[in-house]
């Protein structure tokens, strides 16, 4: 249920990574979610597409790396140039 | 492309928050627990018994919170101590800036234990730091022994688990053994009571397990 605001947090903080290095796009962030974290990594990747969609991160993806027991950390960010 | 190291936690702007937080309740000797568990678990019934049995010096207060209604505040408060309800109007969980918010106006330095009683949920809580001393999570004999394996984020992270509702045990094939068994299973160092609030059994120990912690804090 709180994966939406998970989600939501990933966005703002990509948002935030991304505009130091403008004109790049992020186009993938790569998290790592261990298994007592509490979040469901498919409900996860079902709430950040919802919130991707027509947003201006679109087509942003999600990769998540099963991490160890309550980790919930960003990984990196992959960027384009336009 | 080309690919950036990105650090920190997904939850950053909670645990910034959380770590002000705690570090105002060590400023100020707040001794603070976070109460997690299933809607109906018996949080709110544990937390009246626990008001019940202190006297009006005591220096405790309480946050309780709950999606919709002020009940738990109403049922809390007739113990003569600091109760606020949050109401967190859809969210299933409480998170740092809710009880910041909550906190405003209390002056921290009168109070020696406050008690966080979160939304009714045994897994969004888990992922929010509050900045509590221990998250303690609550499991009634009505659910289930197998909670601790379905749901092992809050056992994992608890550092006691309080086995609710005790006297129902007659009624119920829950078995005490097992479930205390599948929390180790998660969590081995897991501390663990058994309560019954309607009958006040296993409430000294409960009291004890709060006592001893609180006490090991240094007033302010």
């Amino acid at each position: 249920m709180h994966e939406v605001a998970v989600a939501g947090g990933i966005l703002d903080a990509v948002r935030t990574e991304t505009a130091a290095r403008r004109p790049a796009r992020p186009v993938k962030v790569g998290v790592r979610i261990g298994e007592m974290a509490g979040i469901d990594p498919e409900s996860l990747a079902f709430c950040f597409e919802v919130l991707v969609k027509g947003s201006d991160l679109e087509p942003l993806e999600l990769a998540i790396e099963r991490g160890a027991a309550d980790e919930l950390e960003f990984v990196y960010l992959e960027l384009e140039q336009p | 492309m080309n690919r950036v190291a990105m650090e920190g936690k997904v939850l950053n702007e909670n645990e910034r928050a959380a770590a002000e937080l705690r570090a105002d309740f060590a400023r100020h000797g707040v001794f603070v627990v976070n109460l997690i568990g299933s809607p109906g678990s018996g949080k709110t019934a544990l937390l009246e018994r626990t008001l019940e049995s202190y006297d009006s010096s005591r220096r405790v207060a309480v946050l309780t919170g709950d999606i919709q209604t002020d009940a738990d505040a109403a049922r809390l408060g007739r113990y003569g101590f600091p109760v606020r309800q949050i109401t967190t109007a859809g969210a299933c969980h409480l998170d740092a800036r809710m009880v910041r918010r909550a906190l405003e106006g209390w002056d921290l330095a009168g109070i020696d234990v406050l008690f966080i009683e979160n939304v009714g949920n045994l897994v969004c809580p888990t992922s929010y730091d509050l900045g509590e001393a221990h998250k303690i999570v609550l499991l009634s004999v009505t659910e289930g022994e197998e909670k601790p394996l379905k749901y092992p984020g809050i056992f994992f992270k608890a550092d006691l688990m309080a086995l609710t509702k005790i006297d129902l045990l007659p009624y119920v094939p829950f078995q005490l053994e097992v479930a205390e068994a599948n929390a180790r299973s998660v969590h081995p160092d897991i501390e663990i009571i058994r309560v019954s609030s309607t009958l006040k059994t296993g409430l000294d120990g409960w009291l004890e397990w709060i006592d001893h912690r609180a006490a090991a804090i240094p007033a302010r």
